[in-house]
C-alpha cells in the first residue's frame, strides 16, 4: 500500500520526464504522434485545474457566510454574483454574442467585468506615483544611478521628452537595447539554468512537494 | 442607442467610480465593487471552462466523433479533484506526477535550447567578426546595438551580471571590480525597467479614463457626472454618519 | 517640522490629485506632437509589409480586461494592417477572461475592414492548458482546435485550406500580458516549429523581452501604449494609442518632476543633518 501511495506517483513523474525529454530528439512518427495526444490530454485535464483553483474560493467565503463571520455580506455579494454569472453564461451557452447582438452573458463581460478589471489596475498608477514620491530618494550610489536611469527612460519615451530633448530617446534606446538587454539576458540564462535543474530534481524525486495531499 | 448599451453605461461608470473612490478612503461601495468584480470574474471562468473543455474538448469528440480514448485524461482530471475527499486524496498525487512529470521532461529540451544556448550563442557570434582575419571592421557606433562597441558592452553586461549571481565564489580581489560592475548594470536595467512600469501604470489609467470620458456623452445621458456627483455624496453621508456614530456618546447602564 | 520634512510627508492625495489631472487635462485637449518611431516596432511593420497576399498570420491576443488600454490598441492596428494586405488571419487567446474581449476586437475590426469569419479570417477562441495548446497547434492544429469560437469544425474552412500545423503559419504575433505569452510561442512554438515570431507585450514586460530581440528570437517588438501609437501612425490610422500620447507625456513628466522634488527635499535635511552632527561634534 505504502508502494502505491509514495514510490508509484515518483516513478510515474520519472518515467513521464524521461519520456518526454526524450521525445525532442525523436523524429519518429509515433513520437510525435505521442506527442500530439498527450498535449492534447494536458487541455483537459487543465480544465480539470481551473476547477480546482477555483473550489478554493468557493469553500473559504461559503464558511464566511455560514459562521457570519466580520463582512459576511461581502462574501454573499460575491457568491451571489459568482452563481448568477454562471446561471446567466449556462442559459446563453457560454456565448457572448450570437450573429452579432450581445447576449446577457456578454452584457455582464463588457459592462461590468471589464469595467472592474480594467479599473482595479488602473488604480495602480496613482499608488506608483505616490511610492515614487515617498521612497524614491538617492539613498546610496547605487540608487542614484537607478534614479538617473529611470528618469532618462521616462523622459526618452514620451513624444515630449523627446521634443524637449532629444538626445533622451537615443539615450534610452541604448540602454534598452544594450544595458538592458545584457542584464536580462544574464537573468534569463541564470532563471534557466535554475529551472532545468529543478525539472531534473522533479523527475528523479529528489523534489516532491508538488504530490502534496494525503497523509505520508 | 439601444437600451442596454445605455443602461450598460450606467453600470460601468458606476463601478468604475466606486473603485476609484478607494484613492479617498476604503468604503463600502469599494468593498461593493471589489467583491462583484471577483464573483463575476470566476463565474465568468467557470462558465468558459465548462463550455469549451466539457463541450467540446470532452463530450463532441467523444460522442460525435467516438474518440473514446479521451476518457483517460478525463479519468485523471476526476483523479485530481479527489484532492479534496481527505480519504481519497492520496489518488490524486497520481493526476499530479503525470502532469509535472510530463511538464518537467517537455520543458527541460526547449528551454535550454531556447534560453540557454540561443542566448549565450548571440552573446559570443557577433565577437566572431572582432578576430582578425579577412575584411576585419570593428565598428563604433553607439546607436546601432549590433556594433563592435556595443557587442563589447552586452559580453561585460552578461558576464559581470552571471559572475554577481554566483555566490559560491567570495567576490574579493578581481571578483569585487567584476560583482561591482555587475550591479552597476544591474541598477540601469532596474531604472529602465521602473521606467517602463510607470508607464505601463500610466496607459492603464490613461485607458480607463479615456473610457469614462466616452461614457460622459449626452447619448449615453451623461452617466458620468450624474454618477460622480452621486458617488461623492454617498461618500459624505457614509463620512457623516460614521462621525455622528462617534460624536454619541454611548449608552451607560 | 521643516518645510521640506512637511513637503516629504505630504498628503498622498494630493499626489494622486496631481497625477488625475495631469491625466484629465491633456485628453480633454490634445496637443498631438510628433511620435519617433523605433526599430523595435518598425521590424513588425515592414515583415507584415512583405508578406504576400494570403500569407497566413497567427495572432494570438494573450491578454485579459486590465491590459485592455495597452493591448487593445496593438490589436487593432495589426489587424487592419493584415486585413489590408489581405492576409489569413487566424486568431485565438490563450487567456481564458480575455476571450469576449477577443472575440468583441476581432469582429469589430473584421466589420469594418468588409472581412468575412471561415473566408478570410477565423477566430478560434480559448483552450486551456496555455504551453500544452501551442505545442498541439504545432502538432496538429485541428486537434487543438477541433471548432472555432463559433462552433464551426475548423477542418472545412476555407481560410484554413492547406494549414495542418504551426509550421504552416507565416508570421505569428503574440501579444501578451504575462505567461503565457511571447516566451512560452517562443519556447515551445517556434523552438521546434520554425514560424517567424513577433511579440507585442505591456510596458511591464517590455524590458524583459529585449533579449529574445537582440537575438532575432523575435523580429520585433512593440512595447505598450507607445509602441501601439507608433504602429498607429505607421499604418496611417490614428486611434486611442496616438489620442493618449499626450497624457502619457504629461504624467511622466509629473512623475520625473515629483521624483526630483523630493530628492531635493530629501538631499537638503541629510545635509541639515550632517551639518548638525558636525557642529555638535
Amino acid at each position: 500500500m505504502i508502494f502505491l501511495r509514495r514510490q508509484m506517483p515518483l516513478l510515474i513523474t520519472l518515467l513521464a520526464g524521461l519520456v518526454f525529454a526524450a521525445q525532442y530528439y525523436v523524429p519518429h512518427p509515433a513520437s510525435e504522434q505521442l506527442l500530439t495526444s498527450v498535449t492534447k490530454w494536458l487541455q483537459i485535464i487543465g480544465g480539470f485545474a481551473l476547477i480546482l483553483g477555483v473550489s478554493s474560493l468557493f469553500h473559504v467565503h461559503a464558511v464566511k457566510i455560514r459562521r457570519k463571520e466580520a463582512g459576511w455580506g461581502y462574501s454573499f455579494v460575491l457568491y451571489a454574483s459568482m452563481l448568477g454569472t454562471i446561471a446567466i453564461g449556462l442559459w446563453a451557452n457560454g456565448k457572448e454574442a450570437v450573429d452579432g447582438t450581445i447576449t446577457a452573458f456578454g452584457w455582464i463581460y463588457s459592462y461590468m467585468m471589464v469595467p472592474l478589471q480594467g479599473t482595479m489596475f488602473a488604480i495602480l498608477a496613482f499608488f506608483i506615483a505616490s511610492a515614487a514620491y515617498r521612497s524614491f530618494r538617492a539613498r546610496s550610489r547605487e540608487a542614484a544611478v537607478l534614479l538617473v536611469a529611470a528618469v532618462i527612460v521616462m523622459m526618452g519615451r514620451v513624444p515630449l521628452g523627446e521634443y524637449i530633448l532629444p538626445l533622451s530617446g537615443d539615450v534610452s534606446q541604448w540602454i534598452l537595447n544594450v544595458l538592458n538587454a545584457s542584464v536580462r539576458r544574464a537573468i534569463l540564462i541564470g532563471v534557466s539554468l535554475g529551472t532545468v535543474a529543478l525539472s531534473f530534481k522533479i523527475i528523479f524525486g529528489v523534489e516532491r512537494s508538488y504530490l502534496g495531499g494525503g497523509k505520508e | 442607442m439601444p437600451i442596454e448599451t445605455i443602461i450598460g453605461a450606467w453600470v460601468a461608470t458606476g463601478l468604475t467610480l466606486f473603485i476609484f473612490s478607494f484613492l479617498y478612503k476604503d468604503n463600502p461601495l469599494f468593498k461593493l465593487a471589489e467583491n462583484l468584480y471577483v464573483g463575476v470574474s470566476v463565474g465568468y471562468t467557470i462558465v468558459k471552462t465548462y463550455d469549451t473543455v466539457i463541450m467540446h474538448l470532452i463530450w463532441k469528440p467523444i460522442v460525435e466523433n467516438g474518440e473514446w480514448a479521451l476518457l483517460i485524461p478525463v479519468a485523471i482530471g476526476l483523479l485530481m479533484l479527489t484532492r479534496y475527499v481527505p480519504k481519497a486524496a492520496w489518488m490524486s498525487r497520481y493526476a499530479f506526477a503525470f502532469i509535472v512529470g510530463v511538464g518537467s521532461g517537455l520543458a527541460i529540451p526547449r528551454v535550454i535550447s531556447s534560453y540557454i544556448l540561443k542566448q549565450i550563442e548571440d552573446t559570443v557570434r557577433p565577437l566572431m567578426v572582432l578576430v582578425p582575419g579577412d575584411g576585419v571592421t570593428f565598428t563604433w557606433s553607439l546607436l546601432n546595438p549590433a556594433s563592435g562597441l556595443n557587442t563589447i558592452i552586452i559580453l561585460v553586461g552578461v558576464s559581470s551580471v552571471l559572475f554577481y549571481f554566483f555566490f559560491s565564489v567570495e567576490h574579493t580581489g578581481p571578483g569585487r571590480a567584476v560583482a561591482r560592475t555587475g550591479i552597476l548594470f544591474l541598477m540601469i536595467a532596474f531604472g529602465a525597467a521602473f521606467g517602463y512600469t510607470v508607464m505601463a501604470r500610466m496607459s492603464l489609467l490613461i485607458g480607463r479614463l479615456m473610457d469614462l470620458i466616452e461614457f460622459s456623452d449626452a447619448s449615453y445621458g451623461q452617466p458620468t457626472l450624474w454618477l460622480l456627483a452621486i458617488t461623492m455624496l454617498t461618500l459624505a453621508t457614509l463620512a457623516f454618519m460614521s462621525r455622528r456614530h462617534q460624536g454619541n456618546p454611548p449608552e451607560s447602564h | 517640522m521643516t518645510f521640506a520634512e512637511r513637503m516629504l510627508k505630504i498628503d498622498r492625495r494630493i499626489i494622486f490629485l496631481v497625477i488625475g489631472l495631469c491625466t484629465l487635462l491633456p485628453l480633454l485637449n490634445p496637443v498631438g506632437l510628433p511620435i519617433k518611431i523605433s526599430p523595435e516596432v518598425r521590424g513588425v511593420y515592414d515583415y507584415i509589409e512583405s508578406l504576400p497576399e494570403g500569407s497566413v498570420f497567427l495572432v494570438s491576443l494573450d491578454f485579459d480586461p486590465a491590459s485592455k488600454p495597452e493591448l487593445q490598441p496593438q490589436s487593432v492596428a495589426l489587424l487592419r494592417h493584415a486585413f489590408r494586405k489581405n492576409l489569413r488571419v487566424v486568431a485565438m487567446t490563450l487567456w481564458v477572461t480575455g476571450t469576449g474581449l477577443a472575440d468583441q476586437i476581432i469582429t469589430q475590426v473584421a466589420r469594418e475592414m468588409g472581412k468575412e469569419s471561415g473566408k478570410d479570417y477565423v477566430f478560434l477562441g480559448w483552450s486551456p492548458g496555455g504551453t500544452a495548446v501551442i505545442i498541439n497547434m504545432g502538432q496538429d492544429l485541428y486537434s487543438a482546435f477541433p471548432a472555432d469560437y463559433n462552433g464551426k469544425p475548423t477542418k472545412g474552412l476555407s481560410v484554413l485550406q492547406g494549414i495542418t500545423n504551426l509550421r504552416d503559419v507565416n508570421y505569428a504575433i503574440s501579444l501578451a500580458a504575462g505567461n503565457p505569452g511571447v516566451e512560452a510561442w517562443y519556447v515551445f512554438g517556434k523552438d521546434k516549429y520554425k514560424f517567424e515570431l513577433g511579440g507585442g507585450c505591456t510596458g511591464v514586460m517590455a524590458p524583459g523581452l529585449y533579449p529574445l530581440l537582440r537575438s532575432g528570437q523575435i523580429n520585433g517588438l512593440i512595447g505598450g501604449l507607445r509602441g501601439a501609437a507608433e504602429y498607429e501612425s505607421l499604418i496611417g490610422q490614428k486611434g486611442k494609442a496616438v489620442a493618449g500620447m499626450d497624457a502619457q507625456s504629461a504624467t511622466h513628466l509629473a512623475i520625473i518632476v515629483l521624483v526630483i522634488i523630493c530628492n531635493v527635499f530629501y538631499l537638503s535635511l541629510r545635509k541639515a543633518a550632517r551639518q548638525q552632527g558636525q557642529s555638535r561634534a
